[in-house]
């Protein structure tokens, strides 16, 4: 491409305008880039295989309520379900918690015998394992908490019960690594049976259930089964897959989907009447030059594939800028919202790095396709009295 | 040299409409040029030179009337071959010299030979002929705001010859000159013109540059003089005016 020196030039000629369009463009692109990482990890991540397996039942009408506990063995008994294990969100406070959102991550109280069974997917030394599960007072870290928290095996981890009346003084045993992104501590479910009836209350009660499925078939054979079978009980349920289960606390935030949704078209117009707007304007200043080029021989054609350049230029520039910064952005995002989304599908996967590139090419011709037409089509003569 | 004109009109009219005014900037002008001539076409402002000018590189069209251009119909022309036709056999310049300010001087001379069928290396060479040619070798990297005014219309001239066109166009040249810049201008087109064989039309005010040209036409209201004819009242006015140039 001979042209493309001058098309550079060109676009590049007003240095603070060229500035300020690809910053907000960049700016643009990186919000809408994370946005739709966001939502392609939500609703279009290919489930882990071990997680496809994985079913979740809570209580129908909150998660906050609970079933009872012999709920389990009768799950177990489903066809299709190969282990079901129960565990409970403990919530809590690590040191300064409630003023310090860093020493924020999810607890879980779990069958520490069981869980192992159902979540195959954690890699643990065996040694740690066996050290975790024979000791009712130890927990295990995943990494990236462990490293966050600055916690390694052997130191003691104090968590002051909110949800629950019951102080946790636990032992790190482990730290684990997780393929579908889990992110927390896990401790012996024991831990808060025994502080409540310390209490004088007694608990035979369970917050979640997750099931392994023998196969992936079973899957939706099994959270029909599961269903039905508590319909009529005093405590209904509802058992999705894991994947779903993790969307719908994102559910509390409203229509996910639709909030995303309409913020990405919104900010794709945005930038659309940022860019048109700069063009129109850089093209009107150059009416003169374009009479110029024809004289020197350039057909309309050539004029008008120049000024389409040039714009396409400014906007795959704001847009390589943007794409960088979103994917800077989405690793920052990923251990924030590991809770909800695997960390390594929070990135700009192929198919958000299409769909960016083709919206900064859609903004660069849109925004540019009428100035350009116009001005290629003004008469030489016309072109060149222009005064500047 | 042959006889054959380069350049040959035939009652040619223009007129503008603009909104119910109507100008007819031409009226019935036969011109012929012959290849190797350097005309310098004089008239007071608003005479139809420009027009003229515009009309043989094929910049805009006739209203009525032939011209044929190097054996070309060129209001037959198609607006793309147009293009073609002036970027292969026009070189055009301008008063305002019109260098497209983001390049440099090698740039801006070496803009039309994108056009063409040569490779990256025959057009750095082609425009730096080109620039030595007209004495600024030595400006090659420098942009149009770090020229003087003489320099920048030599180099607008270097860039109006580097493909080797057939017909060189000047409208007002040194119109924006001052006096010793506008001698170095005409010296090198009459060089160009002597040395070179290019065909030479210039428009101009100014008596002293006419001097350059072989053969001077003058235009009247729209109407082409014919050759030795001068406006009845032209050696009194305008020779004074021209003088502050
Ligand atoms: N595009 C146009 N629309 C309307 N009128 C025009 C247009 N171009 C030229 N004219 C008119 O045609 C006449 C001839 O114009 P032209 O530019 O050829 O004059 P000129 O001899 O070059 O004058 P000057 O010495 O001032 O450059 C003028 O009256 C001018 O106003
Ligand atoms: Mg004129």
């Amino acid at each position: 491409m001979r042209f493309l020196p001058l098309i550079l030039k060109n676009s590049l000629r007003n240095r603070r305008r060229s500035f300020l369009t690809i910053s907000s463009l960049a700016i643009s692109l990186c919000l809408l880039g994370v946005l739709m990482a966001l939502y392609y990890a939500l609703f279009f991540s290919e489930p882990k295989a071990d997680q496809a397996l994985r079913l979740i039942t809570r209580h129908r009408v909150s998660i906050t309520m609970v079933m009872p506990l012999h709920y389990r063995d009768k799950i177990r008994a489903v066809p299709g379900v190969r282990e079901v294990v129960t565990w409970q969100w403990f919530g809590g406070m690590y040191k300064n918690e409630q003023r310090e959102q860093k020493y924020f991550f999810p607890r879980f109280g779990v069958e520490a015998a069981r869980m192992f069974d159902v979540y195959r997917n954690f890699e643990i030394p065996e040694d740690q394992k066996q050290a975790f599960m024979s000791d009712r007072r130890a927990c295990i870290l995943s990494r990236r908490v462990a490293e966050a928290q600055e916690l390694k095996i052997g130191d003691r981890v104090y968590i002051k019960g909110n949800i629950f009346p019951i102080d946790l003084d636990l032992t790190v045993k482990g730290i684990y690594d997780m393929d579908d992104g889990n992110e927390g501590l896990w401790f012996h479910m024991e831990q808060i049976e025994e502080g409540l009836k310390r209490l004088g209350s007694s608990r035979s009660f369970a917050g979640t259930f997750t099931i392994l499925a023998e196969s992936p078939e079973a899957v939706p054979r099994i959270q029909n089964a599961v269903d039905e079978m508590f319909a009529n009980s005093e405590a209904p349920t509802r058992t999705e897959t894991e994947q779903a289960f993790g969307l719908s606390f994102l559910a509390f935030l409203g229509n996910i989907k639709l909030i995303l949704m309409s913020i990405c078209a919104a900010v794709t117009f945005t930038i659309l009447l940022v860019a048109a707007n700069t063009v129109a304007m850089s093209v009107r200043e150059r009416v003169r030059e374009v009479g110029v080029l024809k004289t020197l021989g350039f057909t309309q054609q050539k004029i008008l594939g120049l000024l389409l350049g040039e714009s396409l230029a400014i906007s795959l520039i704001g847009g390589a800028i943007g794409l960088l910064l979103a994917q800077g952005l989405c690793r920052v995002l990923a251990v924030g919202l590991a809770g909800f989304v695997p960390p390594d599908q929070l990135t700009i996967q192929l198919p958000v790095f299409l769909a960016l590139l083709g919206i900064s090419l859609l903004i660069g011709v849109a925004s540019s396709a009428v100035p350009a037409w116009n001005a290629a089509r003004t008469p030489i003569l016309d072109a060149l009295r222009v005064t500047d | 040299m042959s006889n054959e004109p380069i350049i040959r009109t035939s009652d040619l009219h223009k007129k503008f409409v603009r909104d119910e005014f109507e100008v007819h900037a031409l009226t019935g002008a036969n011109l012929e040029v012959h290849r190797g001539e350097f005309i310098a076409l004089m008239g007071p402002s608003g005479s139809g030179k420009s027009t003229l000018l515009h009309l043989i590189a094929a910049m805009d069209r006739p209203t009525a009337g032939a011209i044929e251009v190097l054996g070309q119909d060129i209001a037959s022309l198609s607006e793309s071959a147009v293009a073609r036709w002036r970027n292969h056999h026009i070189g055009f310049v301008f008063q305002n010299f019109n260098l497209i300010p983001v390049l440099t001087a090698h740039e801006n001379v070496e803009l039309p030979l994108k056009l063409t069928h040569l490779k990256k290396g025959e057009r750095h060479q082609h425009a730096l002929t080109a620039l030595k040619l007209v004495g600024l070798s030595d400006r090659t990297d420098h942009y149009p705001r770090q020229l003087s005014g003489g320099q920048e219309q030599r180099v607008a001239i270097a860039r109006a010859i580097v493909t080797d066109p057939d017909l060189l166009l000047c409208d007002e040249p040194t119109g924006n000159l001052d006096a010793r810049s506008a001698q170095e201008v005409l010296t090198l087109l009459a060089r160009l013109n002597k040395e070179h064989g290019k065909t030479i039309v210039m428009v101009t005010h100014d008596p002293h540059a006419a001097h350059f040209a072989s053969k001077i036409r003058h235009l009247d209201k729209g109407e082409l003089l014919p050759e030795g004819e001068v406006p009845e009242d032209w050696r009194a006015a305008p020779m004074a005016s021209d003088d502050k140039t």
